[in-house]
């Protein structure tokens, strides 16, 4: 077989996958409109949505086509773009620190996220002009900043850079029990645990047009960047020998991804193991160039947070269960099915 | 405050009617336009689908004897009072936690009743008014807990004043009318208000003053306790008994270790009897154990005295229920003969 074979087959084999799982992320929301506590007819699950896109008007129950529309189609919608921030984050996070443990939330974002959440519903900071999401937002936004003087800037280096993410987020997981302790109420700490452990419950179509927003600005950034996260893989002097502005491309990638991170984490907490699973995924399927591997984890990313979601729905059922237990639950078998086989290819 | 003050001159208006009919309300008049928590919410009619959205609010529905008019109730952080448990059969739980929208919606509700914020409100997980709006659906929040946040330090009231009853009995009068049953909200607040004053009485104007410690649960024995904190629900038992609670902490539920509660020197201590199942403190004989057998905690003046009281512990949180609890602790204080 000559190279240019093995490339052409690649691409064939990489536009197979993008396809398949286009049809994947059709398929998980539609499931994911359908399936409810409230039982709607699959027919009427249509009207509503054409109803509502303005291609017909057939009278159905109102509180059918709310629940379709407001309800469960923003929620899948939502749910499919935090996957995919997730997922990217985490594959941007993985290269750029040269970490396979590295996920979203290494820099310390959930911890802050927490805390500043805490800090609005315990303390009331911001007097009710800042909603929870806007302290989570200021929460995760605080850690990136200590993160970033702590890791001197962005000269630091990788391992740096992880151990002021580590420093982070303990101080901020312990400034939040702090203030959990010292005005400690059973009922508060469990409300905090509630937030904490994330939740597509809370979503309607504002959060969707932000995070719409926001992921698909990310995308788009992160693989301008896609062959300078390939030099990155040989280090950083490799790659500044490449012509690749180090410092520049690593402080805009790390401020992409607080970015994404901290608007999924303000809007519906924080959600575990999709963004350190699924870039490994993807880099088993599509193999590790950028190029290929960044459009990859959004869309398994996707379609796995929107299967998690119809998963944490259907499970227990008139009762919200956190996504975050489902997304390990499910997550862990699955990741170990993957574990395994690589190792028996290798 | 307007509806206290106009509460107030019905309730004279009726003494002053006599006895025979002390309780005529007037029948609501549909479309009746409430503030509620910074909103307007209206009823074209008496509700008859209702959802009880949180154990205080499914509580005073069923006092009001409306069960017949609910759909469904959830989050229930312990059990419902005894005496409406026959009632609360009738209605369907749709979860003792945090339900989903769509599980309430399911019930056709043509009402929902929020005892909390995080079930009901902007940054609610469960729902938020618009939610409710926009399918037609009426919503009401209490007034306790949604006044809290405004004014105070935090969600969940940690309070600078100590709590009282003006927003519970504001509640069941804004719920009696929503149903239209007006009279018996009247006759349940008339009821809970005599009950509170003959409380009031029972305490010897002259009497040493008790000093209380209410103390909920904790994890271990060696751990910190988890106490109701002076201005809560806690505080407001203690002194509508005439007495104080030994803790000064604003917190709503401060955490103490004993060393601080043999301190704070309590003549009484008021142990919640919990109806889950966390830690082994929670259950009332596990805490009486621990009192008398630690070597330290022992020696207080309040566990030689036997001054020890079991109460309810959803008193504790400021609901319906911390009338019943100050109640459950007079009862036992009159038994030891420290209250008249």
């Amino acid at each position: 077989m000559n190279p240019e074979n093995g490339a052409l087959e690649g691409r064939a084999v990489f536009a197979g996958l993008m396809l398949a799982s286009l049809v994947a992320i059709g398929l998980a929301i539609g499931l994911s409109t359908g399936i409810g506590d409230l039982p709607i007819p699959l027919g009427t699950t249509f009207t509503a949505i054409t109803n509502r896109l303005g291609w017909t008007s057939t009278e159905i129950d109102r509180v059918y086509e709310t629940v379709i529309w407001d309800y469960r189609l923003s929620r899948a919608l939502v749910a499919a773009f935090c996957g995919a921030g997730l997922a990217l984050s985490g594959a941007i996070m993985q290269s750029l620190l040269r970490n396979p443990l590295a996920e979203p939330y290494v820099l310390g974002i959930s911890a802050g996220a927490s805390t500043g959440a805490v800090a609005i519903i315990i303390l009331g900071l911001g007097g009710g002009v800042l909603s929870l999401s806007g302290g989570a937002f200021l929460g995760a936004f605080a850690a990136f900043c200590f993160v970033a003087l702590l890791s001197n800037g962005t000269r630091g280096g990788a391992d740096r850079t992880i151990l002021a993410g580590v420093a982070a987020s303990q101080l901020f997981n312990a400034t939040t029990s702090y203030i959990v302790t010292t005005s400690g109420n059973a009922q508060q700490a469990r409300d905090v645990m509630f937030w904490l452990l994330g939740s597509f419950g809370g979503v309607r179509w504002p959060e969707f047009m932000l995070v719409s927003v926001v992921v698909s600005i990310g995308l788009v950034a992160c693989l301008c960047y896609a062959r300078t996260l390939d030099t990155f893989a040989f280090g950083d002097e490799t790659a500044a020998s490449l012509g690749v502005n180090v410092d520049r491309a690593r402080i805009v990638l790390f401020a992409l991804t607080a970015m994404m991170t901290a608007t999924i984490v303000s809007m519906v907490g924080s959600i575990g193991f999709v963004g350190l699973i699924v870039p490994h995924t993807a880099r088993a399927l599509v193999g590790p160039l950028h190029i290929r591997l960044l459009p990859a984890c959004i869309l398994i990313g996707a379609v796995f947070m929107v299967l998690a979601d119809v998963a944490s729905r259907a499970l227990i059922p008139q009762q919200v269960l956190p996504i975050g237990v489902v997304t390990a639950l499910v997550g862990v078998p699955f990741f170990s099915i993957i574990l395994y086989r690589l190792q028996r290819a290798a | 405050m307007g509806h206290f003050k106009s509460l107030l001159v019905a309730l004279a208006v009726c003494a002053a009617g006599g006895l025979t009919n002390p309780l005529a309300a007037a029948p609501t008049s549909y479309p009746l336009t409430l503030d509620n928590c910074e909103a307007k919410v209206t009823f074209q009619k008496a509700p008859q689908r209702a959802i009880g959205l949180g154990q205080n609010s499914a509580e005073i529905m069923l006092l009001l004897g409306l069960q017949d008019r609910m759909a469904g109730t959830a989050f229930w952080p312990s059990k419902v009072l005894p005496q409406l448990a026959e009632a609360n059969a009738k209605v369907k739980l749709l979860t003792v936690e945090f339900p989903t929208f769509e599980s309430m919606l399911a019930e056709r509700p043509d009402f929902v009743a929020a005892a909390l914020p995080t079930l009901l409100g902007p940054s609610s997980k469960v729902a938020k008014r618009e939610d409710f709006e926009r399918v037609g659906v009426p919503s009401y929040l209490s007034p306790s807990t949604c006044l809290e946040t405004k004014g105070s330090k935090d969600a969940y009231g940690s309070r600078a004043q100590l709590w009282n009853t003006e927003a519970l009995y504001q509640e069941i009068d804004e719920l009696s009318r929503i149903f239209d049953v007006a009279d018996r909200g009247q006759a349940l607040i008339a009821d809970f208000k005599a009950r509170e004053a003959a409380l009031r009485a029972s305490v010897t104007p002259g009497d040493k003053k008790l000093s209380y410690v209410f103390w909920f649960s904790s994890p271990s024995p060696s751990a910190d306790a988890y106490l109701g904190g002076k201005n809560g629900a806690s505080g407001f038992i203690a002194d509508l008994l005439g007495g104080r609670n030994a803790i000064g902490a604003e917190a709503e539920w401060p955490t103490l270790g004993w060393e601080g509660i043999i301190a704070a020197k309590p003549d009484v201590i008021v142990i919640a009897s919990l109806d889950r199942n966390r830690w082994e403190l929670d259950k009332p004989e596990a805490k009486i154990k621990f009192l008398t057998t630690d070597p330290a905690v022992s020696q207080l003046d309040a566990v030689r005295n036997k001054a020890i009281v079991v109460m309810d512990g959803q008193a504790m949180n400021p609901t319906v229920r911390t009338l019943y609890g100050a109640e459950q602790v007079a009862q036992q204080l009159k038994a030891l003969g420290l209250l008249k």
